[in-house]
């Protein structure tokens, strides 16, 4: 059969030119895509796929019918004030929005990955503004490439070949045009694509801030030298990047989760914000531009559904089936023990939160909704199965450069399994019939 | 021109060439031997040379030794950079340009393709090692990208 190009959800490149063949009941051709991406195309027959509704019951999780899968879920829900709603970042956006109005009628805290990932630098934009850059324009404008805390070659397995490699329309010579700066503590698998001209900083842990500074103040004066070290950067190499910074014609500061982690406060990303806007000042032809990278393919695009309805990107609460404000966020709701009960949607918070969140997590009723199995489904009371956004079901999703991409449905969903988006209508249903 | 520094550079014609950039441009194309420049083989002092000339060319003029592009499967990660790299692909498959993954069925000349999430070598003949000419003859573009390292050139 004919091969055919669709967008892989392995990650947030969210690439477009995977070829995949099909026999309709697995793929079993698929050219382009990493390894990341064919393990992805793999999940629908993937030994760890979740088939069946569950309930645990003495302890045990069994295989239950739909409707006792629900009416424990419409128990639980029943008995709870507080519940967290969190993930939705492996959904399409028809199913993140649905996830908003389950919120909405059980008066619960909905949040996504972004919180702990580039949910900050979001919020941050929302108050100074963000200069945003899309894939194509990067092919085809780029000539500087800074990867800031981010090791795209194992995070994002395909990016570099496309922003780096690639040749654009007003980049035809493509690798030899394009300068990379990568600013990281360790030496990671990315630096392996470095040519002298490049620039490979070994910044010291948790330096960034001091980083920023330093060039903030420099990227105002004219024909500025550095004569110090810092952050444990040699003076020749922060010249050298002072250097490329002012003059790059397009550059992109792509971030990582590494500049993230080390500040808990937003001041690191305000104040990168703020350098970039310095740079973009003094610019004449080009612009420096920013872009965010995240793992879960449709962080983004929780944030756009939740901003479009809500006029919040993340972290909302909702009482008397109206958004509050709040200043909280999942992970804080969780270290107060303010909640009774969650529901985890296409995500796995037992293995990427600390233990002592995981543990408070643990402690109260998971009502997951997955396609695979994980460290979080295991501890689960109910578990809801459905289909692969992507491959069995199609949907909206937001690549990492705020893009929308409409995603395929090239198998049929193993028989009964619904979509995140029914799994959730579903439940609202539940709990409308008395 | 680096061939040119391990030969003996006394131009003293012995090879048939008018000199001894001639015969390293030659040597280059493939179109002579390295045996053929006799006083690199017989005077002893240039036996560094000439053994450093057949490392680097991969044993006699090439004509012994075979170019091999090894693809370590256990490293490899279908990152496609050098799908997009090589400039062979470049040529012959267009969407390759943009980075995107060339057209399956593979056109006659692509020399890699990323299947199954892994690196797979197609046409080694079209590779320009034994395809060009000049400089380009040198191309290790591959090799030299491969974040993972692992392409490997080398002549058997
Ligand atoms: S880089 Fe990401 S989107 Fe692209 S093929 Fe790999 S996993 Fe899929
Ligand atoms: S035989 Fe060797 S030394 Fe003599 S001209 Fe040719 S290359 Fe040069
Ligand atoms: S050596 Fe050059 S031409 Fe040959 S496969 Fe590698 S990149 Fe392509
Ligand atoms: S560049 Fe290296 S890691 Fe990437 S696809 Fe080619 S062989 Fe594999």
């Amino acid at each position: 059969m004919a091969m055919e190009r669709i967008p892989c959800t392995g990650c947030s490149l969210l690439c477009d030119d995977v070829l995949i063949g099909t026999d309709g009941i697995f793929i079993d051709k698929i050219y382009g895509a990493c390894l990341k991406g064919k393990e992805r195309f793999n999940q629908p027959i993937a030994e760890n796929r979740l088939t069946s509704p569950m309930i645990r019951k003495n302890g045990k999780l069994e295989n239950v019918s739909w409707d006792v899968a629900l009416e424990k879920i419409k128990q639980i829900l029943a008995n709870s004030s507080r519940p967290l709603l969190y993930g939705f970042s492996t959904s399409s956006c028809e199913a993140q929005l649905k996830g908003i109005k389950l919120a909405k009628k059980i008066n619960g805290f909905i949040d996504s990955n972004s919180i702990i990932c580039q949910g900050k630098v979001l919020n941050v934009a929302k108050e100074i503004g963000m200069t945003l850059t899309t894939l194509a324009e990067v092919i085809n404008k780029t000539d500087l490439i800074i990867l800031w805390g981010s090791n795209a070659a194992a995070s994002i397995p395909r990016l570099l070949n496309k922003i780096l490699f690639s040749r654009g329309k007003f980049r035809m010579t493509g690798r030899e045009i394009k300068t990379i700066i990568i600013i990281d503590p360790v030496k990671t698998a990315s630096f392996g694509v470095m040519q002298l001209r490049d620039v490979a900083l070994h910044i010291e842990h948790g330096k960034d801030l001091e980083l920023i500074r330093v060039l903030k103040e420099e990227c105002c004066k004219k024909d500025s030298v550095l004569e110090k070290s810092v952050a444990g950067i040699d003076k020749e190499e922060l010249n050298r990047l002072l250097l490329n910074l002012v003059g790059a014609e397009n550059g992109v500061i792509f971030v990582g989760q590494g500049i993230l982690r080390t500040h808990s406060d937003d001041n690191i990303i305000k104040e990168l914000l703020e350098l970039v806007q310095l740079i973009n000042s003094r610019q004449e032809k080009g612009r420096m531009s920013l872009a965010l990278l995240g793992g879960h393919y449709n962080m983004i695009g929780f944030e756009q559904v939740a901003l479009s309805i809500t006029g919040k990107n993340h972290s909302l609460q909702f009482s008397d089936n109206n958004l509050i404000e709040t200043k909280d966020t999942i992970i804080n709701k969780i270290e107060k023990d303010d909640f009774d009960c969650s529901i985890i949607v296409g995500t796995d918070p037992i293995s990427h939160f600390p233990f002592s969140l995981s543990k408070n997590m643990a402690s109260k009723p998971i009502i997951c909704i997955d396609n695979r199995k994980s460290a979080t489904s295991d501890i689960a009371d109910v578990i809801l199965p459905s289909a692969i956004t992507g491959i069995e079901c199609e949907g909206l999703a937001y690549r990492f450069d705020h893009v929308p991409m409409q995603l395929k449905k090239v198998l049929d969903p193993p028989s009964g399994i619904p979509t995140d988006e029914e799994v959730l209508n579903q439940i609202i249903q539940k709990l409308d019939v008395s | 021109m680096e061939l040119y520094k391990y030969l003996p550079q006394t131009n003293c014609k012995k090879c048939g060439k008018p000199t001894c950039m001639s015969f390293a441009l030659e040597l280059l194309q493939g179109k002579v031997k390295i045996s053929d420049c006799t006083p690199l083989i017989e005077e002893v002092k240039y036996k560094e040379k000439y053994e450093a000339l057949k490392e680097l060319l991969g044993g006699e003029g090439g004509k012994e030794k075979q170019l091999h592009i090894e693809i370590d499967e256990d490293l490899c990660d279908g990152c496609g950079i050098c799908v997009t790299a090589c400039p062979v692909n470049a040529r012959y498959c267009p969407p390759t340009l943009s980075g995107k993954a060339p057209d399956v069925p593979h056109d006659k000349h692509q020399l890699f393709e990323v299947k199954d999430g892994k690196c797979v070598l197609l046409n080694l003949e079209h590779c320009r090692r034994l395809e060009a000419g000049g400089r380009e003859r040198e191309c290790r573009v591959c090799e030299i990208y491969c974040p993972r390292e692992a392409i490997e050139i080398i002549y058997i």
